[in-house]
């Protein structure tokens, strides 16, 4: 075991493996707020990707609600469970992880999902939770007591991950140009050592291949400049494929370093877990603090704070309108005259966006005469 | 029949042992016989002796004749603890092992206990397999761990997967672990085989494990510890596996000259041997296995 040094807990940490991080690190933000979970992401990446024989209850991307979805079934509460409870110390992570609680015989402390746990999707889909007397029909609160959000989930092309540490074949390697996390098809020889080790339950076993696969963050994408297809068919426009830069090397020109690093407006989800996943998540603003604090550790509460303050925050606001806009990777960004600009690596704009689409609100009299409504009330389309 | 535990230490104790093919017999009890086609009961810690006999090798046929002129040597198994990840608890506690040769080249029947037959691979699904374990040069015996840099080993392991690959011409996917699966469209449905290829990556990228139409269920690999299986590029062994009662009874032989990967098994020499057992329903794979600690191979005279 050596010590690595994991930001996201705030401490030094134990790891098979020397930390020897990537020169950049590819890396997703999620705005879960914008999220309808209708699959397009979950359909471009299946389409792409795995739609082989052998991988069909694979999803490298999939949406599920929180907290009765999930995809392979309890993928989470089920390492939380074997992991027992543990706590944060302010920012610190006074807990052990799962390379630190690993049983002896075992480099990772995992779990292994049976077949059929790969088999419900869509287990939980749209299920809230909360206690249903204290809510009412017509809330007198926009957010009643009842609850759900979707988790959007890719592979979190983690810097310590756990597949790498548990693959007792060096099989799994993490790119060094752009830290994704890649299983080498020639070198694999389907010991599933990976999917048991995996807590996020991200790598795969091809039934036909007889060897582990994965997310591989749309490399031949990315080589191009170009962000995932899960990224790019998302409606909701709630992701942005990014870079990362180490944490002694923060620049807030950045669109990741910014959100991730500076604002810290997104988490990284169960960094308790120890494997420091790339993979970020602005949580969703109308879930308990509790839940969300297990989930993307103790930074919640001020990242909800400052993204219910985004409209008055437009260096904040622009970047978010900028997700989705394009399909190309934004190095940097500025906010000028009311409009978000996105640049490309040699600084040229990629695209830019208003941070407030023109409206015409129409006259209230030409509602009136033309729809022939009552002169009280109607006001179409403001 | 107590459970045998070999350690670290005994492992690189043997590993780094004197020439001659150490022998150790795990636990210091009497072998229980198991005979069943044979009077003499398998005797533990005896040397693998194989006969030289005149023209071809039953490689294909465990039941053959000729198994009948070689004495079984009981072999003790224990769970693999030595690196990770272990196998946790053991699901046998033997093999018996017998040997045969005629010069050219040298087979192995490989008898063990094991009701379930696992020949699919799936989610959580593991194979059976056996493998045998030989140094590459004569003198002492490389550590015991699959050898160690600069101390290679041959490994020739049969898989349950592969013998089925064989005998059910590749139909060992999707179709067989889920007979009653219907498919959507695949890539194999509309695109030209060479386009339609590309999906499986693994075997488009050659990976031997990934194909389902092979020649032979045994795989030929040399190591220089845990974790540094190499597939060779001659592929020299075969074999033959059956399990119809309980019990798996698989040949394993290659040619006696051992081109490319070390000093032939010369009539009337004798070598180190071990051995590996997996038991897919214990979900045994990679190195939760149960092995053997070193045993002697001695091939008779001409």
């Amino acid at each position: 075991m050596a010590k690595v040094s994991n930001w996201q807990l705030g401490r030094d940490m134990e790891y098979p493996y020397a930390a020897d991080r990537p020169k950049k690190q590819f890396t997703m933000i999620m705005d879960t707020n914008k999220c309808i979970a209708c699959q397009s992401c979950t359909i471009a990446c299946k389409s792409t990707w795995t739609w082989g024989k052998g991988q069909e209850f694979m999803l490298w991307n999939n949406i599920e609600t929180k907290p009765y979805g999930f995809y392979p079934t309890g993928w989470d509460v089920n390492i939380l469970e074997l992991l027992g409870e543990q706590e944060w110390n302010g920012d610190v992570y006074s807990g052990e992880t799962i390379f630190e609680a690993a049983p002896e015989g075992e480099r990772v402390l995992g779990w292994a999902p049976a077949e059929e746990d790969w088999s419900h999707p869509n287990i939980g889909e749209d299920e809230p939770t909360g206690n249903a007397a204290d809510t009412t029909y017509i809330p007198d609160n926009p957010h009643s007591m009842m609850w759900m959000y979707y988790l959007q989930r890719i592979c979190n092309h983690c810097t310590y991950p756990a597949c790498v540490a548990a693959c007792p074949r060096e099989a799994i390697y993490k790119r060094p140009e752009d830290g994704v996390v890649l299983v080498d098809q020639t070198r694999c020889r389907g010991y599933q050592e990976c999917l048991t080790a995996c807590p996020y339950k991200k790598t795969m076993f091809n039934l036909e291949t007889r060897v582990s696969e994965k997310c591989i963050g749309c490399y031949p994408k990315l080589e191009q400049g170009l962000q995932t297809q899960c990224t790019t068919s998302c409606i909701g426009r709630l992701r942005l494929t990014n870079y990362l830069s180490a944490p002694d090397e923060i620049d807030p020109r950045k669109p990741a370093d910014f959100l991730v690093h500076i604002r810290k407006i997104a988490l990284p989800i169960y960094p308790q877990l120890g494997l420091e996943p790339n993979v970020y998540y602005i949580p969703p603003v109308h879930v308990p603090t509790k839940y969300l604090t297990q989930m993307f550790g103790p930074g919640v509460e001020k990242a909800v704070e400052m993204y219910r303050n985004a409209k008055d925050d437009p260096e904040l606001l622009g970047l978010l309108m900028l997700f989705g806009a394009t399909e190309r990777i934004m190095h940097t960004w500025d906010v000028t005259g009311g409009v978000a600009r996105a640049y490309d690596e040699d600084g040229e704009e990629i695209v830019a966006v208003p941070l407030r689409e023109p409206t015409f609100v129409r006259p209230f009299e030409f509602a009136t005469e033309v729809a022939g409504e009552p002169t009280t009330g109607y006001l179409h389309n403001t | 029949m107590t459970e045998t535990q070999i350690t670290r230490k005994d492992a690189l104790l043997y590993g780094g042992a004197a020439a001659g093919g150490l022998v150790v017999g795990g636990a210091a009890i009497a072998a229980v016989a198991v005979a069943v086609d044979n009077k003499k009961p398998p005797v533990e810690g005896a040397p693998i002796v194989a006969p030289y006999v005149e023209g071809d090798l039953p490689t294909s046929d465990p039941a053959a004749r000729a198994w009948k002129g070689a004495d079984r040597t009981y072999v003790a198994l224990a769970p693999q603890q030595i690196a990770q990840p272990f196998l946790e608890k053991a699901g046998i506690t033997s093999l018996d092992a017998r040997a045969l040769h005629n010069g050219a080249q040298v087979a192995l029947l490989l008898e063990w206990d094991d009701d379930s037959v696992d020949d699919l691979d799936g989610i959580r699904r593991y194979h059976d397999a056996v493998a045998v374990q030989l140094p590459t040069r004569s003198g002492a015996p490389p550590a015991l761990t699959m050898g160690a840099p600069g101390s290679p080993v041959h490994i020739l392991q049969w898989r349950a997967t592969w013998q089925r690959d064989i005998d059910s011409g590749g139909n060992t996917g999707v179709d067989q672990i889920y007979p009653a699966v219907v498919h959507d469209v695949m890539p194999d449905d509309v695109l030209p085989p060479k386009t339609a290829q590309l999906y499986w990556v693994g075997r488009e990228a050659g990976n031997p494990l990934s194909q389902n139409v092979r020649s032979s269920p045994v795989e030929e690999v040399v190591a220089e510890g845990f974790g540094s299986v190499t597939h060779l590029p001659n592929q020299a062994a075969v074999g033959h596996g059956v399990n119809d009662d309980g019990r798996w009874r698989v040949v394993i032989a290659i040619p006696s000259a051992r081109d490319g990967v070390g000093e032939p098994l010369a009539p009337g020499s004798s070598w180190p041997v071990a051995f590996a057992v997996w038991l897919g329903s214990e979900e045994n794979r990679g190195g939760r296995k149960h092995i053997a600690n070193w045993q002697t191979l001695q091939l008779e005279g001409k």
